[in-house]
């Protein structure tokens, strides 16, 4: 499993080499067994969404499922709840909130991160210092507003406070200070105006930061519960975080079905991230933001 | 003054442009004024109104606080979500060290990666999906964690259920999820300590648990303390997991401060009641936050 571990540091101590090689050995196999530890629960997910009804309830337990291949979970799933619906929803609702927050926060970041203009580092602070602020503090106010306008069971009510993002606005001013003013000063003297700089210079320059911040914002959205639970009543608006509390609260006792349901809410986003983990990583190491 | 009238009506090119700028950062300043700072507002002002249903509200001062904080249930809340603090933010913080430290001196990347892909997976999971996961596992009758327990002699216990039981088994919940996130915080700073740094430090004859104890923990500080702040905040606002097990129960032995802040203003409808607690949490994390910060925060050099 690590096989380049005894050929790489080679420390001026040979005699602690083979102490140290032991050392190595025990600590990624304890690296692994925790690894092993916390993907167990996803495992025992599955495999429940395997069973049936009377297999679960099995004693002594089993931990094979009895055919690997039984499906019929999962069709009873999508038969008595809509869960395309609820991830329709999701995926509607998680792409406005995170192309939005790309959109203003890339704009944002390009101002605060070029220009110079009254009370820029004021605000800039004002804007961070919302990091303090929970959510949960203003949700009563938020809640009437968004029912005096009539956005209950909306998707706008449901993104409405999600539009911008405090971490994006930080990360794009971070990722947009980089680049050079020579670049900006160049398009200037070319007669760009600072709109088209924006698009031409800028955007094409921090594609890594914009892919990073769709991605976690996407999966900060289809994840969301707090907030859905709030303004929406009518079945057919929720979400899938949503969909998945009222399964449960429903089928209470059926464990099958609900690890099968479960594992639906779950999938889009597992691969998603598993596909773009890289990003998703890097915008946690950023700054680890999003109090 | 003068500088926002140039804004407004500018006189030459660096005017306009410093007016681009500002323009460029105005959607942001409206969204986050309105969405976010009036509100908060709003909830400082509601928390001394007493609002009947009908609409109408009657200033009250400080009543709705005095009635808030001398009820039980508020303080119940609040102890039951200090303690799952106490169990949660500690242990999360350690663990996600000691494995970001081994993580590190795997030699192999790919194996490396594979291994921080697992402890970061809950981390993409909805808390909803993974409450109901543990749920399962904590299930009395045909839970694992009670099927693995009976092989070391130990009967089956009623955790979710049990009234001294259910906040450690929550606790668990937190840390699993959260353990991935705060590891690879951890692990992108060990990365950026220079080599050189332990090359010195084994010259000079230092064994590991000094060079952990001088060298890593140290030029860890910062990440350290930012990790707590947010596994602080995470916990405290701690929601979804106990609204999709216990709501609150048995007996209010999980109801945590968001969960009763919930609780009083959708189902209750006790909007005033609701913004008192709304105060209480941000007052609390905002004070929580620069507390920590003053006592941790230590001149860095690299």
């Amino acid at each position: 499993m690590n096989s380049a571990a005894p050929s790489r540091d080679l420390s001026p101590h040979a005699a602690l080499t083979v102490r140290r090689v032991y050392f190595r050995w025990l600590t990624a196999l304890a690296v692994a067994c925790g690894a092993i530890m916390i993907f167990f629960p996803f495992f025992w997910m599955a495999v429940t969404s395997l069973k049936t009804a009377p297999e679960i309830q099995r004693v002594p337990l089993q931990i094979a499922p009895d055919h690997w291949g039984n499906l019929s979970n999962y069709i009873e799933v999508f038969k008595r709840a809509p869960f395309l619906r609820f991830m329709l929803n999701s995926a509607i609702v998680a792409s406005i909130a995170a192309v939005s927050s790309l959109v203003v926060s890339s704009l944002a970041g390009f101002g605060f991160a070029k220009y110079h203009f009254p009370c820029r580092d004021a605000f800039f602070l004002a804007i961070v210092g919302i990091l303090m602020v929970p959510f949960q503090s203003i949700v009563v106010p938020l809640y009437t507003w968004v029912n005096r306008l009539g956005l209950i069971d909306t998707y706008m009510g449901i993104v409405a406070p999600d539009l911008v993002s405090v971490f994006g606005i930080f990360l794009m001013r971070q990722a947009i200070e980089m680049i050079p003013n020579d670049y900006i000063d160049a398009a200037r003297i070319d007669g760009c105006s600072e709109l088209r700089i924006f698009f031409s210079v800028i955007l094409p320059s921090v594609k890594p930061a914009m892919a990073t911040l769709l991605i976690i914002k996407f999966m900060w959205n289809w994840n969301e519960l707090f907030w859905p639970l709030i303004v929406i009543n009518s079945p057919t608006m929720k979400v899938v975080t949503l969909g998945l509390v009222g399964f449960t609260n429903m089928y209470f006792i059926e464990y099958n079905l609900l690890t099968a349901a479960a594992v639906v809410s779950i999938l889009p986003i597992l691969l998603i991230f598993l596909t773009l983990q890289r990003w998703v990583v890097q915008a946690v190491v950023m700054s680890g933001l999003k109090g | 003054m003068r500088h926002w009238l140039r804004i407004a009506f500018p006189k030459s090119y660096m005017d306009r442009q410093q007016r681009a700028g500002f323009l460029f950062v105005l959607p942001a300043l409206l969204f986050f004024g309105s969405v976010f700072l009036l509100p908060l507002a709003q909830s400082v002002m509601y928390s001394f109104y007493r609002i009947a249903p009908g609409g109408a509200s009657q200033f009250v001062g400080l009543r709705l606080y005095e009635k808030v904080l001398t009820d039980s249930t508020f303080w119940t809340a609040i102890k039951n979500t200090i303690q799952l603090l106490l169990m949660s933010v500690p242990t999360t913080v350690i663990c996600a060290l000691a494995v970001a430290l081994g993580l590190n001196r795997i030699a192999s990347l790919k194996w490396r990666n594979v291994w921080a892909a697992m402890y970061f997976l809950p981390f993409a999971t909805s808390l909803v999906a993974a409450a109901l996961i543990w749920q399962w596992i904590y299930d009395p009758v045909y839970g694992f964690l009670n099927y693995a327990l009976s092989f070391v002699g130990i009967p089956p216990q009623k955790w979710l259920q049990s009234l001294f039981q259910v906040r450690p088994a929550i606790a668990v919940v937190s840390i699993w999820v959260r353990i991935g996130f705060d590891t690879m915080i951890f692990l992108a700073a060990l990365q950026s300590i220079p080599e050189q740094y332990y090359e010195a430090a084994s010259i000079d004859g230092a064994n590991p648990v000094q060079q952990l104890r001088h060298i890593t923990l140290p030029l860890l500080n910062p990440q350290i303390l930012m990790v707590c702040i947010l596994e602080l905040i995470f916990n405290f606002k701690m929601f979804d997991q106990v609204y999709a097990t216990t709501q609150g129960g048995p007996a209010s032995a999980s109801q945590t401060v968001i969960m009763l802040l919930y609780d009083t203003a959708f189902k209750y409808f006790r909007f005033g009641d609701a913004s008192v607690m709304a105060v209480f949490v941000f007052i609390t994390l905002l004070a929580v936050t620069l507390v920590q910060w003053r006592i941790f925060r230590k001149p860095v050099e690299y």
